[in-house]
């Protein structure tokens, strides 16, 4: 084992990384399990349906437009907070985490309830007869960018937090307008945290399961996303199936998060 | 003779506890003004004022004879060199030389030839490739000034500049400090705590205590 520390005292180190062995045996071994338990029959059986296909498609599409959406107002929003203190700053921060505190099963509720109402209404039905977010795809983006955006914010903030304002004052004595101070010198500083907190929001974006089913519900080939696809697939006895689609999951999740830490360098999270 | 340096007429500042009331100050035309005093004088906020990072309440300031009290900090010609360097970190030696003629729009062709000559100048060449991380405390120091002077302002501030530098190198610096300013002529302003530093560089010193100028005395330099 390679330590920083001095060669006295390994052994402790090796006591205290036992943990995470353990742990990470756990999770490697669920995963496996899942793997493992496929059958070909199953892989076959679950991507000749084009509804599952779609699924794959829609759930793909909606978390990455959600997660872009979440980093491009957590940005400034993270910018604002981590910067000023105005009236109202502590409200502001608490109010921003209640989608991270709050089960995202509340979240759906309140969403839904919203649109019971005569604004709600007119803005769902306002435009398009057929409503713009219950029970629409675009729905699926909405709830995806409430739960989503709250945690963008907190990781792209403390980014902003970790920044010497200096740099920015600097900036501007050497003629660098406020917006070309924040171009040039705040944003490629914080990069780390803008693709953390990208990911970080496309994470918790990508698995969520019980506000869509809400405010969207699970219509094969309109708003059926992949964590619905299982929840319906083992409501009817098709375990082979849900476990095609987890283990879809899996390898897309893996395949992200790899991509971003590559990406991330070393950066807040990693 | 009319006075280009700095005029602070009447400033008026008030953040906290911290005041500053109705102060006034002049600073001559290719003077190396020390401004000292003890902590929680105001003195970087007097020179944050001076820059426009902060705005006085009452007053006005002028550089180089022109009227800047409403002027952001990019509308002020200024060199600003604040403690510790504040180099950008994600920027090469040469780049954040380059930063403020950059955002300028001048010329690659120009930009270039102002980087060299002034990197020559202060014997930084050598760094210009490097990232800030790797350099030492006077390395930092000398790209500093040198990010401040491609810009050849009206008025250079240096905000502690040398307070994070060993002594040996920092009679190094002073004295270097000292020639670049008489070669320049740049009206300069330097906040200094060490009094040594201040005896090496200054043309006249102010002391500044609670927001005001206690005093002010002239340098007797020896030819």
């Amino acid at each position: 084992m390679q330590s920083s520390s001095s060669p006295h005292g390994r052994g402790f180190d090796r006591l205290l990384a036992v943990p995470l062995a353990a742990y990470l045996l756990l999770i490697a071994g669920l995963i496996a399990g899942v793997f493992l338990t496929i059958t070909r029959k199953a892989v076959v059986e679950a991507f000749s349906e084009p509804a599952l296909l779609y699924a794959i498609k829609l759930s793909v599409v909606t978390s990455v437009v959600s997660a872009l959406l979440s980093v491009a107002v957590a940005v400034p929003a993270g910018y604002v907070l981590s910067r000023h203190r105005f009236p109202g700053h502590f409200v502001a921060d608490t109010i921003l985490d209640l989608p991270i505190v709050l089960p995202p099963l509340v979240m759906g509720l309140c969403v839904l309830i919203f649109f019971n109402t005569a604004i709600g209404r007119w803005i769902d039905r306002g435009i398009v007869e057929e409503g713009l977010f219950v029970y629409q795809p675009l729905g699926i983006v909405l709830v995806q960018f409430i739960v989503g955006c709250a945690f963008a914010v907190r990781v792209i903030k403390a980014g902003f937090d970790s920044l010497d304002p200096r740099y920015e004052e600097v900036a501007m004595t050497l003629g660098a307008t406020r917006g070309q101070a924040f171009r040039k010198v705040v944003l490629p500083n914080v990069v780390p945290s803008l693709v953390a907190g990208g990911v970080i929001s496309w994470a918790r974006i990508f698995g969520l399961f019980g506000p869509i089913l809400l405010v969207c519900g699970t219509m094969r080939g309109r708003t059926e996303i992949m964590p619905t696809t299982i929840f319906l697939e083992v409501s009817i006895g098709r375990i082979e199936v849900a476990l095609v689609v987890a283990a879809c999951m899996i390898l897309i999740s893996l395949g992200t998060l790899t991509i971003f830490k590559r990406l991330g360098g070393k950066g807040y999270l990693w | 003779m009319v006075n280009n340096g700095v005029q602070l007429n009447g400033i008026s500042f008030r953040i906290g506890e911290f005041a500053i009331e109705g102060l006034d100050l002049s600073i001559r035309d290719g003077e190396y003004f020390v401004l000292t005093g003890p902590n929680g004088a105001g003195k970087t906020i007097l020179i944050k004022l001076i820059t426009g990072l902060l705005q006085p309440a009452a007053g006005a300031i002028r550089i180089g004879g022109e009227p800047v009290t409403d002027l952001p900090p990019w509308e002020r010609s200024i060199g600003y060199m604040p403690q510790d360097g504040v180099l950008f970190r994600n920027r090469s030696v040469r780049r954040n030389i380059r930063f403020g003629l950059e955002v300028r729009h001048e010329s690659k062709r120009a930009i270039s030839k102002v980087v060299e000559r002034t990197a020559g100048m202060l014997g930084i060449t050598h760094l210009l490739d490097r990232m800030p991380a790797g350099l030492s405390g006077g390395e930092r120091q000398k790209v500093s000034l040198a990010r401040a002077l491609v810009l050849s302002p009206a008025l250079l501030l240096l905000d502690e500049p040398l307070s994070a530098i060993d002594e040996d190198t920092r009679d190094g610096l002073c004295n270097e400090l000292r020639a670049i300013q008489r070669k320049m002529g740049i009206t300069t302003i330097h906040v200094s705590h060490n009094r040594r530093e201040t005896e090496l560089v200054a043309d006249r010193i102010g002391v500044l205590t609670r927001g005001a100028i206690a005093d002010i005395m002239e340098v007797d330099k020896k030819p």
